[in-house]
């Protein structure tokens, strides 16, 4: 199920609410659990035993890794097998027929599409639909173990609490990354004010909104650029519309979704740490990524930055990390090459500004500066969407020059998403929150439950409409 | 914040969320929409198969989606948002002032190649002349219409593929865009009026070197002002001026015979209850069958003539009825018998493919010819 869905905002939310609130305190983590479950299912019924392996098995390794906190090489060894099944479902289930595809290309070996174990059981190898939210929640739970052996956060012995963590709906399918020891705290004793439901009620609308109202009209303009590339008509100036369309689209859809699960998360009385603070303002691409996703970005730097050594080893060693971390943030972002170049193109950028362009970046004006980044960061979003690379290199060339400059068909696509395209822009920049704190107190409270009306009306016309909804995560 | 305010913030948002769902819960189920002309899921029946293979919850969410409350005002409502947004284009359909144009999208590799050598060939079935008529639709004949710039596949590209097919061809591209400044097509439909049906039909007689039909010799009577189209259900456009609907054609001296069913049952050249009803084209011929006969009593000596036709000849029907002694009309999505067979028993003089260009190209029936 995903948040904008018709069932899940007027079916499976306000019962959810209902069942929740209803519930005496000592229960709330049980409900939670079970309704989280029913999400998850909801899209993939079979897949809800993976996921209670999954509570299982990183439950049981939290228990171990504490029971032999005195002995190092044990608790070492239970940290690693944690970390080791992790990676081998996400592996199995997100990266198995990449893999396999990879291997029959070097070495002419392939692997079979199921094994028969016994008569009549049978299990598939490749081509094996992706359970959503793997590569969240496998994240989430391998961080758990490690920050326990760390002694960064307390050991979880109600599995009722730590399947709460594990399967907890608002962060489920498309994140933030929620570290353990960031809610440990709210597992186990947790306050439902009415202020925490009524912030979290119009976070909530607000991502909604960006959601339905902007990414997925934004959207079909990618959609139609990209068709047109196929079609051999694209322009250079629809090349760049639409790189636009889609970096505005994954933006406010992603941000979108992180909204609605920190909205989501207070009404139950959690807080998430923010995953957003307007990347599009960054000037340069370092910035870009200490604004863009932070929960992933910091959960690489804590898990797997540090622990390489960090910045400590000197520069070759540095170089060597950052490369490492950017290749698996690419690689996390789906199985396919292209977001493997895509991660290693902000690799190169990134050494570029650590080694040569600082100085020159220090003496640029600001603008200058945040022209650099907008189009560094729009073209990597061109090699991020387009997973053949054939299509990919042919598209980018059409924008750098490669095709007419300009079309009949632009003039249509400006009329039709010129103002959608101010509302982007207005709505990735601060103004908004600005002027809305400038506005006197009474003017807010009067304007607070009308403007969540309009969005809440608006985004339910727009999926009841709702011929275009895809949801942009199904890789993750 | 307040907890008076923050209760009041609260309850806006569960009384959205949860009012919606009581009246979704209270709200009889419907069969089917008029606006959308289609029937409507229903809640799916519940079983572990489904379950586990994961139709049950996809059939849900249909369910909830199509039985939700209001369903065509949201629609209306996303439509008028777009509109302030400056948007011309409507889930595929343009706005063109007072005028709906559906957008005609490329056609699937192969397809239209594929659909004029099924006809192509079918002077081997039948020992009649063939005839290949294509109607070009509005965004063709009313491309000045369209916003600048609006992107609409070039349908000449299929009128110049028929014309090399080397079959005789019926011409309805001139006549039409000669009297394009008259309302020819609907506003809020795809298909063409009485009108446009009239300069159709002499078209056709003309390509058969026949007698045109006289305009003067028609009084059109209005039978309906509240026409909204296909168009206008799926732009959500829903606040244009409805269209008129005119006969033309006085039904005295045409016996129209349907078979709905398999089996021969009196028909109507109009049915006017469609009129009570959204879809009111459909009073043409009471709307889609497999196979319809109109006699003009008459013309008992005049040619006999078959139509393999999609729902614009419904209109087009009445004006051929007057130059034919039979009027026959193929629709090969219902009607699977081997059409030379049809056309030796009933002694047929001639055969017309006539098709709308988005019809033809995205036809996956023509197919039949060739049995």
């Amino acid at each position: 199920m995903v948040f904008s869905s018709l069932t899940f905002l007027f079916a499976y939310l306000p019962v959810t609410l209902a069942v929740y609130f209803l519930a005496p305190l000592r229960w709330r983590n049980l409900v939670l659990l079970l309704v989280s479950l029913f999400f998850y299912g909801w899209g993939e019924p079979v897949y809800i035993v993976i996921m209670f392996v999954s509570i299982f098995i990183d439950y049981t390794h939290g228990l171990l890794v504490e029971k032999y906190r005195s002995n190092d090489r044990k608790a070492r060894w239970f940290v690693g097998q944690s970390i080791v099944f992790n990676l081998l479902l996400l592996g199995f289930f997100k990266y198995g027929t990449f893999f396999a595809e990879n291997l029959y290309l070097l070495t002419g070996i392939s692997i079979p599409e199921q094994v028969t174990l016994w008569e009549g059981f049978t299990i598939p190898l490749l081509n094996i639909p992706l359970p959503i939210g793997i590569s969240f929640y496998t994240f989430q739970t391998m961080s758990y173990t490690i920050d326990v052996y760390r002694g960064d956060a307390p050991v979880q012995r109600s599995i009722v609490k730590f399947g709460t963590f594990v399967t907890m709906f608002p962060q489920l399918i498309a994140g933030p990354i929620v570290q353990y020891k960031t809610v440990a705290k709210e597992l186990d004793h947790r306050v439902n004010t009415t202020e925490d439901f009524a912030l979290g009620a119009r976070r909530f609308t607000v991502g909604l909104a960006k959601k339905v109202l902007l990414a997925n009209a934004i959207g079909a303009l990618w959609e139609e650029c990209l068709a047109a590339q196929s079609a051999g008509t694209l322009s250079v100036v629809s090349g760049w519309l639409g790189l636009f369309a889609y970096g505005f689209q994954i933006y406010f859809d992603f941000s979108g979704y992180s909204d609605m699960a920190i909205g989501l998360g207070q009404i139950f009385g959690f807080r998430f740490l923010e995953n957003f603070r307007y990347p599009y303002l960054a000037s340069s691409v370092s910035e870009f990524w200490r604004r863009w996703h932070m929960s992933l970005t910091g959960w690489f730097r804590d898990y797997l930055y540090i622990p390489l050594g960090g910045n400590r080893c000197g520069a070759a060693k540095t170089v060597r990390n950052i490369f490492i971390v950017w290749f698996c943030t690419g690689f996390w972002h789906g199985a396919s090459w292209n977001f493997v170049i895509w991660g290693l193109y902000f690799f190169c950028w990134l050494m570029l500004e650590k080694y040569l362009l600082r100085n020159v970046l220090e003496h640029t004006h600001s603008a200058v500066k945040h022209l650099y980044t907008v189009i560094v960061v729009f073209v990597g979003w061109g090699i991020f969407a387009m997973e053949d690379l054939g299509v990919c290199g042919a598209y980018l060339k059409a924008c750098f020059g490669g095709a007419a400059l300009w079309s009949g068909a632009d003039w249509f696509r400006l009329r039709n998403y010129g103002v959608l395209f101010i509302v982007l822009i207005l709505a990735s920049t601060t103004l908004g929150r600005d002027g809305w704190q400038r506005l006197p107190k009474r003017a807010q409270q009067v304007l607070t439950p009308v403007l969540m009306v309009l969005s809440l009306v608006l985004s339910t016309a727009y999926l009841v409409d709702g011929s275009y909804n895809p949801f942009l995560y199904f890789r993750f | 914040m307040s907890k008076a305010y923050s209760r009041f913030l609260t309850a806006l948002f569960c009384l959205f969320l949860g009012g919606l769902l009581v009246w979704h819960v209270l709200l009889p189920d419907r069969d089917r929409s008029e606006v959308e002309n289609r029937t409507l899921t229903q809640l799916p029946e519940f079983s572990w198969e489904s379950l586990k293979d994961g139709s049950y919850t996809a059939a849900v969410e249909e369910y909830f989606a199509d039985q939700f409350p209001l369903r065509d005002e949201w629609t209306g409502l996303k439509a008028r948002t777009e509109q302030l947004l400056g948007k011309t284009l409507f889930n595929g359909v343009f706005l063109c002032g007072d005028t709906l144009i559906s957008q005609v999208p490329a056609p699937e590799n192969g397809q239209m190649e594929k659909n004029l050598s099924y006809i192509q060939r079918l002077p081997e079935k039948v020992s009649v002349p063939v005839y290949l008529g294509i109607i070009p639709s509005a965004a063709e004949v009313w491309k000045d219409k369209l916003p600048a710039g609006a992107q609409s596949w070039d349908q000449t590209q299929l009128l110049e593929a028929a014309e090399e097919t080397g079959l005789p061809t019926i011409d309805f591209h001139t006549p039409l865009t000669l009297h394009a400044q008259e309302p020819i097509f609907y506003r809020t439909d795809h298909h063409w009026t009485t009108l446009g049906a009239f300069y159709g039909a002499n078209a056709l007689l003309e390509s058969l070197g026949m007698e045109p039909l006289n305009q003067e010799d028609y009084t059109p009577q209005v039978v309906s002002e509240s026409f909204n189209g296909t168009l206008y259900s799926t732009s959500g456009i829903h606040w244009l001026t409805p269209d008129t609907i005119e006969y033309w054609v006085p039904e005295d001296g045409l016996t129209v015979t349907s078979w709905r069913t398999g089996e021969a049952a009196p028909g109507m050249l109009y049915d006017r209850s469609y009129l009570e009803h959204k879809d009111q084209y459909s009073s043409f011929l009471g709307g889609n069958q497999p196979l319809c006969v109109i006699e003009n009593e008459n013309l008992p000596d005049g040619d006999r003539i078959l139509l393999v036709r999609d729902s614009y000849s419904d209109a087009l029907a009445p004006f051929l009825a007057q130059r034919f002694s039979q009027v026959h009309l193929v629709d090969l999505r219902y009607y699977r018998m081997p059409l030379a067979q049809y056309v030796a028993e009933h002694d047929i003089d001639a055969v017309c493919v006539v098709y709308s260009a988005q019809n033809f190209l995205t036809d996956r029936d023509l197919v039949m010819l060739t049995q």
